[in-house]
């Protein structure tokens, strides 16, 4: 069997503050297999975020953070790849999306030269009229009406929308192995979100990418996820299949994350404890959800 | 029958460069006495500039805003500011950050000369008891506070000048899921011990079937459809309220079946 594309073991990860040590995950596990959807759904300063950013080996050239554990990405430990190795993967093997696609564009250039920047990461030697057929190509694929006017546009031009669907082209230009989305439609419109997961789904599925998706919302990791894994003040508390988390959620903190949920069929508002002791117990892991054994 | 609140023929037309924009056009509805009114639509619908018209920051271009049955003025008197209050989306931006949460909530008792001068800082005190926060939390700043709290501290400051009718601009947005549980739950227990009138703007459906007695859905500034919560929600007539509704991301089987029956009709209708 090959190796998952993202495999987490016992990931540790530490603050120095000036007010001493901040422990923020205290280790957890999880892994991506190719072309699988994988959420990763908490509340904020859960430790969703950080994940994703020593997964793009962001936080370990941070100098206050002590990181402890292995992600293995493609079979490689991130851990004995050079700095100059790791920024090689960024933008070519894995590429992110962000919440706010507006900010993450830069509002003093126009689209096409960014896209072009984003072309070279994976062939430095792209022209500059090539990177424009390419991105005009990418920009349809991911319906944007008249492509040409959107690289002669700057970001702020164009709506959240028509910016979250430059993103998504841009992230998968290179056709990376792994994708991670940080809350990708949380700043947009529930119509315009809907689409842009829609949107998303087709095109991982089509370029066969694994994705690791990092929500809030247990309504859109119901409609985007093949499995899930719930995580809860730096600990995983439940890992189970989308299907399976949402009719049988064993976890009191994923009952709580759930019954949360405004319904639309109505019902009121329940009565939720937001901090409980419960929320501490440990992992529950529903049939056929465990980890890989480790190979490195 | 009057309401509380009436628009009548309400427009509002910005003006940029040469171009002509009509954020809301010709919208009349009222706003009944104790009810929650949810103003539901995407960005660009017109419910902030319906919001901010109520509110009194700028006047609509064409027709009249009643209160209580007398015609608003464009410069509102201080009675009429005390009675419409506000709660923005994000606290942290909302919150003067130099101020403690204290002198926050005490600014509208000492602008509408609420209760005596020596008595305010007690009055502080039960407003932040009220809202479910610990007295001594008028000495801290608003960034000492987590998100939901701080959505605490502004709905205490809009109902510290005992306002009438609260504009609650996307309170829970930008909250976590328990958070705004919390958060709605409070809301509607406020509403019931003041007898407060709420104008609830948001764009998140599911919110608005839990805790609105009636909604209004509003499409590039125009009133598409206005009704109880539900009969919004069994029968929609408008197909933009379906489509609304139909994109609403959804946890139970329950509401995805609700979902496909409302967008079958759709497709029926088409």
């Amino acid at each position: 069997m090959s190796a998952p594309t993202l495999r987490i073991a016992d990931l540790g990860l530490g603050f120095r503050t000036w007010a001493g040590p901040v422990e923020v995950l205290h280790g957890i596990s999880l892994h991506i297999n190719k072309g699988e959807r994988v959420a990763l759904v908490g509340e904020s300063g859960s430790g969703k975020s950080v994940t994703a950013r020593i997964v793009l080996g962001l936080l370990q050239e941070l100098r206050s953070a002590r990181i402890s554990g292995t992600v293995e990405f493609e079979g490689r430990d991130l851990d004995r790849l050079s700095a100059r190795e790791r920024h090689a993967l960024r933008g070519t093997r894995m590429s992110m999306i962000f919440q706010d696609p507006t900010s993450s564009l830069n509002p003093v250039y126009r689209i096409a030269p960014q896209f072009h920047e984003v072309l070279k990461r994976a062939d430095p030697a792209i022209s500059e009229a090539a990177a424009r057929d390419r991105a005009a190509a990418l920009l349809s694929a991911v319906a944007i009406p008249e492509p040409e006017r959107a690289l002669d546009s700057y970001s702020f031009q164009l709506s959240g929308g028509m910016n979250q669907r430059v993103m998504i082209a841009m992230a998968l230009a290179n056709e990376p192995a792994l994708l991670i989305a940080d809350e990708p439609g949380t700043a947009l419109d529930v119509t315009v979100q809907a689409q842009t997961l829609a949107l998303m789904r087709d095109m991982v599925e089509e370029h066969h990418t694994s994705v690791l998706f990092i929500s809030h919302n247990l309504g859109v990791v119901r409609e985007f996820a093949d499995r899930v894994y719930v995580i809860y003040k730096g600990r995983i508390v439940e890992h189970a299949t989308a299907e399976g988390l949402f009719a049988d959620p064993r976890h009191p903190y994923t009952r709580a994350l759930l019954s949360a949920v405004p319904r639309i069929t109505g019902g009121g508002i329940p009565e939720i404890e937001d901090v409980s002791e419960d929320y501490y117990q440990p992992l529950v892991v529903h049939e056929g959800c465990g980890e890989p054994e480790g190979v490195a | 029958m009057t309401g509380l609140l009436s628009l009548r023929n309400v427009s509002k037309v910005f003006t940029l460069g040469q171009r002509e924009i009509r954020a809301v056009d010709d919208v009349s509805f009222d706003v009944e006495e104790g009810e929650c009114l949810a103003i539901v639509g995407e960005s660009g619908s017109g419910k902030s500039t319906i919001a901010n018209m109520i509110l009194g920051i700028y006047p609509p271009s064409m027709g009249t805003i009643a209160w209580r049955g007398d015609v608003l003025p464009a410069r509102r008197e201080l009675r009429h500011r005390r009675a419409i209050q506000l709660v923005q989306q994000n606290p942290l931006s909302s919150l003067n950050p130099r101020r403690s949460v204290g002198a926050s909530l005490r600014l509208p008792l000492d602008v509408h000369g609420i209760g005596d001068r020596s008595h305010r800082a007690d009055r502080v005190g039960r407003l932040l008891e009220e809202v479910g926060l610990p007295a001594e939390f008028m000495n801290r700043s608003p960034a000492a506070l987590s998100g939901g709290q701080r959505q605490r501290v502004a709905i205490a400051r809009a109902l510290a000048s005992e306002s009438d009718l609260v504009v609650l601009d996307e309170p829970t947005s930008a909250l976590d899921v328990l958070v705004q549980a919390r958060v709605l739950k409070l809301l509607a227990e406020l509403r019931d011990k003041r007898g407060l009138t709420y104008v609830f703007i948001t764009h998140d459906l599911s919110v608005v079937r839990n805790i609105a007695d009636r909604v209004a859905v509003f499409e590039k500034g125009c009133l598409r459809e206005l009704g109880t919560t539900e009969a919004i929600f069994a029968n929609p007539q408008h197909a933009y309220t379906r489509r609304l509704i139909a994109a609403v991301p959804v946890v139970t089987d329950a509401e995805v079946a609700l979902r496909k029956r409302l967008m079958e009709n759709d497709n029926a209708a088409a």
